[in-house]
């Protein structure tokens, strides 16, 4: 069955999400890092705060089991800070079907306490054919 | 601010950026998938991954993207510098592979002090080069006095 395009634009509803020490520090050891400051890619850790409940949506009708993460995009305007708390804001960017796949962009804001944008993601699963 | 490594006068287009390789283990997945939330079987068991056609269970598209992040801030000594990055995910990691994330400058902007980078992640596997990550991108700005 093809993903819902009608979904296109749908929001999410907001999360919290707080920069943990432990969480970055076993995060920097999984990917063997060394530096000291947050790695660029934790932001992925945000993401997930909202994705379960973008991919369970019954509206969506994504088949998780044949769901690949095909792209993924980030623009950082700062970097995240240990400690700190961020809001996440999360929408459908895009649903697009091409020969029996389906392509969902999903968009994610986290949003630093000063109320400033701190970094933009952009995923994107396809959901392979049956 | 740490010390930023690379400085923008010293690049030019054609430059390659180091290239960083690392060994993918079970463990370091399993790390993966605790700090990042991300506890899709496909990366934590073998026979969901069996079930799918993989010969066990595969790295997150995420970690090998977090290797390549690493190579280019190991590189430029400072994670702020690093200020957009898209990655294409092309095949599968699997367990005990080595990856190899690289780059290169394409092209760069005097004006925002920003280099444009082809970048791409690499695995060898059965005697052919595979690219896990590929026909992908970044953009570094490197800031007066860095």
């Amino acid at each position: 069955m093809p993903l819902n395009s009608a979904l296109e634009g749908k929001s999410y509803s907001e999360t919290t999400f707080t920069v943990d020490a432990e969480r970055v520090a076993r995060f920097r050891e999984a990917l063997g890092d060394g530096r000291d400051d947050v790695p660029p890619t934790f932001v992925t850790a945000a993401e997930f705060t909202v994705f379960p409940a973008i991919v369970s949506d019954p509206e969506l009708g994504l088949d998780f089991t044949r769901v690949v993460h095909a792209e993924q995009e980030y623009e950082w305007r700062r970097p995240l800070r240990v400690g700190e708390t961020l809001t996440v804001r999360t929408h459908i960017a895009s649903i697009r079907q091409k020969a029996g796949t389906g392509f969902l962009t999903i968009r994610s804001e986290l949003v630093g306490a000063d109320g400033d944008v701190a970094v933009l993601a952009w995923a994107t699963l396809i959901e392979r054919s049956a | 601010m740490p010390a930023v490594r690379v400085r923008f006068e010293d690049l030019a287009a054609g430059d390659e950026v180091p290239p960083l390789s690392r060994m993918v283990t079970r463990e370091d997945v399993k790390r993966y998938a605790d700090a990042s939330g991300d506890h899709n079987p496909l990366h934590q068991n073998d026979d969901v991954a069996r079930a799918v056609g993989f010969p066990g269970i595969i790295a997150h598209g995420m970690f090998t993207m977090g290797q390549l992040a690493r190579c280019l801030t190991d590189w430029l000594g400072d994670a702020g510098a690093l200020v957009r990055m898209r990655a294409q995910f092309r095949a599968p990691v699997f367990m005990g592979e080595i990856l190899v994330a690289g780059g290169r400058v394409r092209s760069l902007d005097p004006e925002t002090r920003t280099a444009a980078l082809e970048v791409w992640v690499t695995v060898e596997r059965a005697g052919t080069t595979e690219y896990a990550i590929r026909k992908s991108d970044a953009e570094v700005r490197l800031t007066e006095g860095g």
